[in-house]
Order: C-alpha cells, then structure tokens, then sequence
C-alpha cells in the first residue's frame, strides 16, 4: 500500500454521507523517474543555500583584507570545496536546463498586444543568454576584459 | 480464438461499513492480448466478484470515468493495454483522492474546485439574443481550444506532488479550464477567475513538477495553463495599481 496524503487532499468543503478513507500518494511516489526529477530540482534550494553562505563568507574574507582573500583562494583548492563547486556547478546545469525546457510553453498566446516568439526561438534565444553571459562573466573573472 | 494468458490483479477493497482502511484483494484473471485493463476489471465484476466497485463508462477514453492507478501511475483504464504490463497488475483508487468504496473516488472535492473557476463565459452585459451569437475567429479558437479537450478524469490531480500535500490548490483541471475562458475572446470575466487563481485556492503553489501533463491522456498540458495563468494573473494585479478594476470605484 502507498503512503498516506494529506487527509484533506481533494476532500469535498461539505463532507457527504458516506464514510471515505483517507487519500493515498501515488503507488511510484517517489521511486518512478519523473518523481525522482522534480524531487532532485527541489533539493537543489539546498545546494543553493550552501552557495549562498559560501558566497557570504567570501565576501566577509574580501572585506577584511587581502591576507584573507588570499587565504580564501588557497582554501578552494582542498578537494571539499572543489568537490562543492562542482555539485553547485551541476545544480545550476540541471536547474537551467528543466527551467529552458519548461519556459516556452509557459508563455500565455498573448499579453495586451505582445505576443511571444514561437517556443524553439525562446529555446535558443534563452541558451544564447545563458552561454554568452557565462562567457562574458569568465572573461571578466579571467582578466581578459576589464 | 486468441490465447488467453494468467495475470494476477491485486486491487484495493474498501467497504465503508466494514474497514477502517483499505486493503488489498488478488484476483487471477484469463486474460486476452488485446484486453485492456478495464476489460480485466469488468471481468472480475462480472465472473469472479460482483462486490467490486469501480467506475466506467464510454469505453473510449472520452467520458474519463475509469481513471485509477495501474502499477502506481495515473491511467485511464480503457484506453491502457494489459500487454504492456507483466504478470502481476496492481490497481489502486486514484491517488490523493478520498476513496468511497473500492476503486470509486469522492468526487465532490473536484466539483467544489470546478466551481471555483466559474467555467462558464462571464459577460458585463449579455447581447440580446436578436443580435445573434458571439462570433469568433479560427484564430482565436486556436488560443484556448488546447486547454477545452479536458474530459475531466483527473489523472492530473492523481499525479500533482502539490495536490498531495496543498489540499487548498485549486490544481491542474480547474485551473486549466478557467484559464481556458480567460483566453476565450467572448469572456469578460478575467479578473473575476484571476482573483481566485491570486486568492485561497492560489494557483502559486504549483512548482511546475509537470507531472499533470506527463498523465494526461488527452494532451491538454494543464501545466502550462497553470503557469500561463500565473503570469496572466500577476499581471492583471499590477494592471490593478494603475486601471481601476471594472465594476469598482
């Protein structure tokens, strides 16, 4: 048997007559696939959390001075933290890559006069921003630009 | 004469009168390749026990009365083949539903959230019958008529993680159907349907798991009506801040 939804799920504002028994979760929640997909996307708040802290402490170590931020770049170099960055890395990936598939079609055929361009061209044109901002940010951060 | 083949059907029993929760009952049934798995259901109804209960009507995947959960995923029984499944079959009620009796599900929860949406074409004023109906072009059929294919067999509401655990979400029928009225050119009642989709039964706790489109057995895609309608809805509140809502000083 499955696990138990919650009891109010689906159930009518005025109760009938008729006793009912409580309302169960899908028979694969959470072992199919799919389930497993939207489950990983939502554990991903975590992975950003995490980032957020890091991104924090790295902007603590800055303000206090160059010793510090040198010790911060050196730190980054232990396998945890680089292990970390990647997990990070592949969040982003995975988050950006669900959003860019699930976009298009989340664009009404209309607001006010505006309509949306047709979805693979949204596709595209979000992939595009998303390459070219990586580039552009690398650039920055490698000391090619500015 | 084709050749029958043994599968066993463990289905969910539940007699308000007699259980406190449900169980589970095994039936081996004779059945033909091209059986669908209503056909096994109805053939336990009629030869082996005529206690089971379940729902079914058109035999046609049009009505969507015979929705339950085959192997743990959301189907219409009808319209899905036993040949796709092995030897052990398990149906079960449709999830995140109150269960009345067997494989039957309380629908009433479903209605209340129908309602809610006011499926219907609203009009500040209706036309006088004498001038005739509401005209529409094909192009502005085209812009809702994805989302009035719905047969109303909840599948939908079986799959949505949030339904599971959000029993105020007006969820992905619903929402479907009164997005489809907002999008349809003779509707006036927008802001009406807009202020239930911000309000109690918020369309807003739908995190796009996309699971409703993957069930749906009629390709509405009620997850981008939802999310459609999300953005309809905000802008129609920030709309708000700068034209005054009509019917309202």
């Amino acid at each position: 048997m499955a696990q138990t939804a919650n009891p109010r799920a689906m159930a009518p504002a005025k109760p009938g007559p008729t006793r009912t028994a409580a309302p169960m979760k899908p028979g694969n929640w959470p072992s199919s696939a799919r389930y497993r997909t939207y489950l990983g996307f939502d554990l991903t708040g975590l992975v950003y959390l995490l980032a957020g802290f890091a991104v924090l402490g790295a902007a603590r170590a800055f303000a206090k001075g160059p010793d510090a931020w040198n010790a911060l770049l050196a730190s980054y170099k232990h396998p945890l933290w680089i292990l970390f960055h990647l997990v990070v890395l592949a969040s982003v990936v995975f988050v950006g890559v669900r959003f860019f598939r699930l976009f298009p079609k989340a664009q009404p055929p209309q607001i006010g006069p505006a309509k949306p361009p047709p979805g693979p061209l949204i596709h595209a044109g979000l992939y595009a921003a998303w390459i070219g901002a990586t580039i552009v940010l690398a650039a920055i951060l490698g000391g090619v630009i500015l | 004469m084709s050749e029958l083949k043994k599968k066993t059907f463990v289905v969910t029993r539940f007699d308000p009168d007699k259980d406190q929760v449900p169980k589970t009952q095994s039936y081996e049934v004779p059945c033909r390749p091209e059986w669908k798995v209503l056909d096994a259901l109805n053939y336990i109804k009629d030869e082996i026990d005529g206690t089971l209960s379940h729902r079914w009507s058109c035999r046609m995947a049009v009505c969507g009365s015979c929705g339950m959960m085959v192997n743990g995923e959301p189907k219409l029984t009808c319209k899905t083949a036993l040949s796709d499944y092995g030897d052990t079959v398990e149906i079960n009620p449709l999830a995140n539903f109150p269960v009345v009796r067997d494989l039957v599900v309380e629908l009433e929860g479903f209605m209340d959230k129908f309602k809610a949406v006011k499926p219907w074409i609203l009009r500040a004023k209706e036309a006088a019958p004498e001038e005739g109906p509401y005209r529409q072009t094909p192009a502005e059929l085209a812009a809702f008529k994805q989302f009035s294919m719905c047969i109303n067999c909840m599948l939908c509401y079986s799959a949505c993680p949030v339904v599971m655990q959000e029993p105020d979400f007006l969820g992905p029928a619903a929402t479907a159907l009164g997005h489809r009225y907002n999008l349809d050119s003779r509707d006036e009642g927008a802001e009406e349907r807009n202020e239930v989709f911000r309000g109690d039964g918020s369309i807003f706790h739908c995190s796009y798991a996309n699971e409703c489109s993957e069930v749906c057995p009629k390709n509405v895609d009620p997850a981008a009506a939802i999310n459609q309608a999300k953005l309809l809805a905000v802008v129609d509140w920030a709309k708000g801040f700068v034209v005054p809502r009509k019917g309202k000083k």
